[in-house]
């Protein structure tokens, strides 16, 4: 059923590094890839809990909320979790969720119980929440685009798009939702500058980047395209992340994580991944271990540039 | 007597498909819009019935008013529910996802069969489920604990498309196959066991190769198949046939636009033929001197 890794479970793998600009090397050195969990189906939302020193993930169509822990393995946190999709830590270390099939943004409170943070917009249920990012003040920003309600395997009980909007959305630190842009089709990874000055979001129908610049009060200006990605390979955005040079990192076609320079969204490389990555999060003691998860497993690699720690 | 088809709302991006008379309107299909329109030809407009529909096509109303939609585009039956919401249906057969239902009507004991074809257009979502090795009549029926099941009716299919009950639900027919995989469509018509499961299947007419055959089908007052299919690329172009019970073509009409996709009665005393097509029209034909089956 499941699209399986080709890579050795016990051995490292070198990745593939193609696209590359001069000076690609500083930020890529020669990673080798390492499977760290196999037997599920849709991975996403991979977070590093530092504190802990373990990592979040889920399966979107195994309905479950994972952790791994070095040394440890696999231990389910939740399932079923509403075929649960993006993850984040907010200021208090709590587990922040983007709940797709069950269209609500919920919280992990830390006596173990669940709340739910957003549902509705303007009286309207969510669309199916992707993914989930949090802001040092504490705010959380969310893509809601539609695929929970529709694609196979991962949807919940009501599969009736109420909005007539795929939103980027706030949650204020007083709990309160805002509209933050209509402007995408299908809005899906979303991630901040390393100063938090500016917001990329991806649309994975339109296949580009955009870029907004923040106002104090937590709205963003116009966006301005910073990437299109082109050709005929098959992979779609998805994941987004930054490292602490302000790089951009995310999915894109040909089964690869792709490395945007950030003044004028140029790919400088791009890591060939061993089947289709959806998303990824930085983690370990010096943030330079990258998380990926896949269709099929998580794997992990090594960069040389400490990426935006994700707590 | 030729038919005056009428275009009475449309063009639509793409095909329309599905049709079902709610009692009141016609609903149809804007597949492609991902959209469900609902023509009142009271008032003569089409407004939108529901929108992000997942490139349903076939539609049929059940007892309490709720319409099931074949949905393409997600691999799954749906319910449009009264209260505006929309419910998934039990979409594994055996454990495996099926494939990509297009056509769907409800019987008297609130069963729902399909036909689960496999489609040249992909559905939406990373393609992680595999297709089933079979294309079949499915049906979804509530066990006693009232959650639906799902089970295999059709063991002959090749690329099943339109279904239909005979008035006294005791014939299943269908029309087997496509030109994008195995060739023209035959109509089968299968007896309807005690049990709910179907007999042998008897060829109840072949098309020639290279044609389209039927792409939608409903009942007349006098129990035959008016059946909609054909297209301009060769063979007698779109059609509309009136089948009797026995596979005899007794009446032929040429369709209004190329690949005609589904035929459905509406209007008061179910008077007029609806007609969905590839240019994305909604068509009507009064008076054409046939009415539907009241069930």
């Amino acid at each position: 059923m499941t699209e399986k890794s080709s890579v050795s479970k016990t051995k490292g793998t070198p990745v593939v590094v193609d696209m590359a600009a001069p000076g690609a090397e500083r930020i890529v050195g020669n990673p080798m890839l390492e499977v760290i969990a196999t037997d599920i189906t849709f991975g996403e939302g991979p977070v590093w809990d530092a504190r802990n020193k373990q990592l979040f993930f889920t399966d979107i169509c195994g309905d479950t909320i994972w952790k791994w822990k070095p040394g440890a393995g696999q231990e389910v946190v939740m399932r079923p979790s509403a075929h649960a999709n993006g993850m984040a830590l907010d200021l208090e270390n709590r587990l922040v969720v983007a709940g797709w099939a069950g269209r609500t943004i919920f919280r992990f409170e830390k006596d173990g119980s669940i709340k739910t943070l957003a549902s509705r917009y303007q009286g309207k249920k969510l669309n199916s929440p992707n993914d989930i990012v949090v802001r040092a003040d504490g705010s959380l920003y969310f893509t809601d685009s539609p695929g929970g309600l529709v694609n196979v395997g991962m949807v919940g009980d009501d599969l009736q798009k109420y909005l007539d909007i795929q939103g980027v959305f706030r949650i204020s630190p007083d709990g309160e939702l805002s509209l933050t842009t209509a402007d995408f089709f299908y809005p899906n990874g979303l991630c901040f500058s390393p100063d938090e000055s500016l917001l990329y979001v991806n649309d994975s129908k339109e296949k580009l980047i955009r870029v907004y610049d923040m106002k104090p009060d937590g709205s963003v200006g116009p966006g301005r395209l910073f990437h299109r990605y082109t050709g005929t390979e098959r992979g779609v955005p998805d994941g987004i992340k930054v490292d602490i040079e302000g790089n951009v990192y995310c999915t894109g076609p040909g089964g690869a994580i792709y490395i945007h320079d950030k003044n004028d969204g140029k790919i400088l490389a791009r890591l060939k991944m061993p089947g289709h990555p959806t998303n990824f999060g930085w983690g370990d003691d010096d943030w330079r271990t990258l998380y990926v998860t896949m269709l099929g497993s998580v794997v992990r690699l090594r960069l040389n540039i400490p990426g935006v720690p994700s707590r | 007597m030729t038919w005056a088809f009428d275009p009475v709302a449309g063009p639509y991006k793409g095909q329309t498909g599905g049709l079902a008379w709610d009692g009141t309107a016609m609903l149809f299909s804007a597949v492609q819009e991902d959209r469900v329109l609902r023509y009142n030809p009271a008032t003569g407009k089409a407004d939108e019935f529901r929108f992000y529909t997942g490139r349903t096509n076939g539609l049929a109303m059940a007892a309490d008013g709720s319409i099931f939609g074949a949905q393409e585009g997600g691999r799954r039956v749906i319910r449009f529910m009264s209260d505006g919401s929309t419910a998934p249906t039990l979409d594994l057969l055996e454990g495996k996802h099926h494939n990509q239902p297009t056509d769907v009507i409800v019987d008297s004991k609130g069963r729902v069969w399909f036909s689960d074809p496999h489609s040249a257009t992909p559905p939406y979502g990373p393609p992680i489920f595999p297709f089933l090795d079979h294309a079949s009549i499915l049906r979804l029926e509530r066990n006693p604990k009232g959650a639906w099941d799902l089970k295999r009716i059709t063991s002959d299919t090749k690329q099943p498309r339109a279904l239909l009950l005979s008035a006294d639900e005791k014939t299943l027919y269908v029309t087997d196959g496509d030109p994008d995989f195995d060739g023209p469509s035959k109509l089968r018509a299968y007896p309807v066991n005690s049990d709910g499961s179907v007999g042998s299947s008897k060829v109840l007419y072949a098309f020639p190769p290279g044609e389209r055959g039927i792409e939608g089908m409903c009942l007349d007052s006098g129990g035959n198949i008016v059946a909609c299919g054909g297209w301009k690329k060769n063979g007698p172009g779109p059609m509309v046939y009136v089948f009797s019970p026995s596979g005899t073509i007794i009446e032929k009409q040429p369709a209004p636009a190329d690949l005609p996709m589904r035929c459905a009665f509406g209007d008061e005393g179910l008077s007029s033929l609806y007609l969905t097509t590839g240019e994305g029209y909604l068509y009507r034909a009064k008076a054409i001197g046939r009415s539907g089956l009241k069930r």
